[in-house]
């Protein structure tokens, strides 16, 4: 038998995504801001003896799509033959907006498609100050209505035993002005199995992606040889519902004071006052960039120690030679350079959590647009660029809910540059080694230097966004609009899922990459392809005739090293980056970190590894990685390898080159352009070496 | 008539009722979200230097930001 498939349908904020957790039991992110959810996720449900598929679909205020996000919706419920069509759609509502949830089920109804009526949040009934008459309200509904709270799980178990429920015919239609009934006749002979609103919705909507070309066309030949501007009859039909809907529901749902509402007011006088709101944001931003380097601290230390362990007792474990070399300095060292990163990571994301589910994050949007318009950017755009902070592949997706498609498309444009999570293990090791540790008017230069990092990443992002602007063409005017939501404390059980999915997301995510990485390496790194790898002695004495026996032992390591299949490759690239200031093994580490940033440090452990024995009773002959970095000489300048020159020449080449194949992939599905996804790629990185080049050719 | 001033001239706390628009250039998205002739809205904050502005749909109990540029299309009486 088939499956059945429930969709949840309704405005951006109503707790969709909440109930959909409670069914499916699946944690997907929730968060008070508008616009969480940017694309359908299914889940499965076992009930009444049977299994239901249900989707959760991104918040809408009606059918007509005005960004990507909202496509998705009208895509699987205008169109039976998708798979996600549904057999019921939830329609999910809460209690002060209830009008516009109807003006949804309505939509729904008028397609066709059966329905029943959902108010969540009915814990905020009281303070909102309303009176609903439910039995009034299903009998102008024509369905069944179901209260629930997605927070505490009441009236779930109601609502999931009526998921069969088999609902009567819907009557009623929207008044559709007189003045388009010649066209919508028209209209309808290109679709004779179609109902007449669907009908009316292909009429009003300029480009239906799911429509062939042949009748998108028709359609086109309608609306002009009828003069028809299709956001005026998306306008007239809006109007035409509210009226009706707004005198309707008067009987239906009685109002008082919104307590809600005025507690929201007095808190918003203070978070977007012209001048306070600005502070407060700002000291907000400042706390979060301490808490992440001072509270992590402690964290860090000890995930520190606990590898230090599991590298000494694995090393004491495994036979000595080049696999053991592997598992310790490849395998655990790269993995343990992430792992330590993860406290800092989890308080990120737990910050930016808070923000969306207390509703703050609105207020952000509300007083950015002013200073980000100038950049052809959005207040919109706020919310990835700050999550890029974290990690560019979900903020990429987040800019689904920006209606304008230049907007939408800068803002994925420059996300990437926002200083993500994976940059943050570089940055410390690099600035480790050649910044030094001293103070400068009481503040500690390695955390200016990073702090300043942080700055060059918004100043990349703003920057080529001001460039690009003036590139891209628009087609369609900017505009905003959007709903500040009531403030809410934060469900807690919400944030915590939060911030172990995306930092469980994140650790699996790259070790996985590094341990492919890692293992590559070293397969390389210990075969070669000719006897000046398998047999070097002879060549080592020819060319350094002088060379005593233990001399010529002593290279053999370094001469295998370079003759390896990761010598080869190395000494391959090294042309190109030695104007930058870096050798063949910094190569490695670069060529590497295309795959993905965060591999840099193990592929540094295992390419300066190579070839040593790991011996762990010789406390001397153990050198940490860091170590390690600090002694390696650059054999072309004879200078150290990670200088101050240098060191900045890597930093700002890291900071803007698009090094993360999964955020290239983001990319290209979300602007489904290859041309874009490469600029990007080609821009960046392009900047990239021009600014690495031209810091190393000044400092050096 | 002399009445109806555009929305972005509104003041902090005054209340208003929605007239008329003064083109069609303004989105659908608008009319969606509860801008329609007859709603009594009140204006809530400002962001300052030609920032947003964020208007009460007191009807629906909602707050919808806009900016002053869609706000000066929106005809207005004030009450
Ligand atoms: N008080 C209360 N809060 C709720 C309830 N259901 C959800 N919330 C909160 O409402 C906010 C929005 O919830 P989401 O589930 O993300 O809403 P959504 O409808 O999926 O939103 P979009 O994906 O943006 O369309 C979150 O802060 C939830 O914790 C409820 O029944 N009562
Ligand atoms: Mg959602």
């Amino acid at each position: 038998m088939k499956r059945k498939t429930i969709a949840l349908l309704g405005n951006p904020n109503v707790g969709k995504t909440s109930l959909f957790n409670r069914l499916t039991k699946l944690n997907q992110k929730v968060g008070n801001y508008p616009g969480v959810t940017v694309d359908k996720r299914i889940g499965t449900l076992k009930a009444n003896a049977k299994e239901y598929r249900i989707i959760d679909l991104p918040g809408t205020y009606t059918l007509f799509p005005n960004s990507l996000d909202e496509e998705v919706v009208f895509n699987i419920l205008s169109n039976q033959a998708n798979d996600d069509f549904p057999d019921l759609t939830v329609v999910v509502t809460e209690p002060s907006s209830i009008n516009r949830g109807v003006v949804l089920y309505q939509q729904i109804r008028e397609l066709g498609l059966p329905a029943i009526f959902v108010i969540n949040m009915v814990d905020e009934i009281e303070q909102k100050g309303l009176h609903i008459d439910y039995t009034a309200l299903e009998n102008y509904l024509q369905t069944k209505v179901f209260k629930t709270n997605a927070r505490s799980g009441d009236g779930i178990d109601q609502l999931i035993q009526n998921f069969d429920i088999e609902l009567k015919p819907y009557f009623g239609a929207v008044d559709l002005p007189q003045k388009y009934r010649n066209a919508l006749e028209d209209a309808k002979q290109l679709f004779p199995l179609a109902t007449e609103y669907l009908t009316w919705q292909y009429l009003a909507q300029d480009n239906i992606s799911s429509l062939p070309l042949e009748k998108r066309s028709a359609l086109q030949t309608i609306r002009e040889s009828h003069r028809l501007d299709t956001q005026e009859l998306q306008k007239d039909e809006s109007i035409s519902r509210h009226d009706t809907i707004a005198s309707d529901l008067m009987s239906i749902v009685a109002k008082k004071e919104n307590k809600r509402l005025s507690t929201t007011g007095k808190i918003d006088n203070l978070l977007i006052h012209p001048v306070l709101g600005y502070i407060i944001f700002f000291g907000l931003l400042f706390i979060i960039f301490q808490a992440i380097y001072s509270w992590a601290g402690p964290l860090m230390d000890s995930i520190d120690t606990l590898f230090a362990f599991l590298a000494d007792s694995t090393a004491a474990a495994l036979p000595e030679g080049p696999l053991s070399a592997l598992v310790v300095n490849g395998v655990i060292a790269g993995i343990g350079g992430i792992v330590i990163f993860l406290p800092q990571i989890a308080i990120l994301f737990l910050f930016i959590s808070i923000m969306e589910e207390t509703g703050y994050m609105s207020r952000v949007v509300f007083l950015m647009d002013r200073w980000l318009k100038p950049f052809g950017l959005n207040g919109k755009s706020v919310i990835p660029l700050m999550s890029g902070a974290a990690c560019a592949i979900p903020a990429v997706m987040s800019a689904r809910n920006i209606e304008n498609p230049k907007e939408r498309l800068l803002t994925i444009l420059v996300t990437p540059f926002m200083t993500c999570s994976a940059r943050l293990p570089i940055y410390i090791v690099i600035i480790g080694l050649v910044i030094p540790d001293d103070t400068f008017w009481g503040f500690n230069l390695q955390g200016i230097t990073l702090f300043g990092m942080y700055i060059l990443g918004i100043l990349g992002a703003l920057l080529s966004a001001l460039v690009l602007n003036k590139i891209i063409k628009s087609i369609r005017k900017s505009f905003l609009i959007f709903e500040l939501p009531t403030y809410k404390a934060p469900d807690w059980k919400n944030v915590l899922n939060t911030v172990w999915e995306k930092s469980s997301g994140f650790l699996i995510g790259a070790g996985k990459i590094i341990l492919a990485i890692s293992i590559i390496l070293w397969v390389l790194g210990n075969f070669g392809p000719n006897d000046r790898f398998s047999n070097p002695q002879p060549y080592i004495a020819e060319a350094n005739p002088e060379f005593s026996q233990d001399e010529i032992d002593n290279e053999i390591t370094a001469y295998k090293t370079e003759y390896s299949y990761l010598g080869y490759l190395g000494r391959g690239i090294e042309p190109m980056i030695r104007p930058l200031g870096y050798d063949w093994k910094v190569g490695i580490g670069l060529l590497a970190s295309f795959a993905a940033r965060e591999v840099f440090v193990g592929t540094m452990a295992v390419v300066y590894s190579l070839g040593e024995e790991v011996d762990i009773e010789d406390e001397g002959q153990r050198q940490t990685l860091f170590e390690r970095m600090k002694g390696e000489v650059n054999r072309n300048t004879g200078k150290p390898t990670y200088n101050f020159a240098t060191g900045i020449s890597l930093l700002l080449f890291y900071a803007f080159a698009m090094q993360c194949m999964a955020t290239i992939g983001v990319v290209k599905r979300e602007t489904g352009s290859w041309k874009w996804t490469l600029i990007q790629t080609g821009f960046m990185t392009g900047l990239a070496y021009l600014v690495a080049l031209v810091a190393y050719q000044l400092l050096k | 008539m002399q009445n109806n001033i555009t929305l972005d001239k509104l003041k902090k706390g005054e209340r208003a009722i929605i007239h008329s628009f003064r083109s069609n250039e303004l989105p659908a998205k608008f009319y969606e979200l509860g801008f329609t002739p007859g709603t009594t809205i009140q204006l809530k904050h400002i962001a300052p230097l030609q920032g947003p502005i964020c208007v009460n749909i007191i009807q629906q109990d909602s707050l919808i930001a806009i900016r002053k540029k869609e706000a000066n299309l929106i005809l207005i009486t004030k009450i």
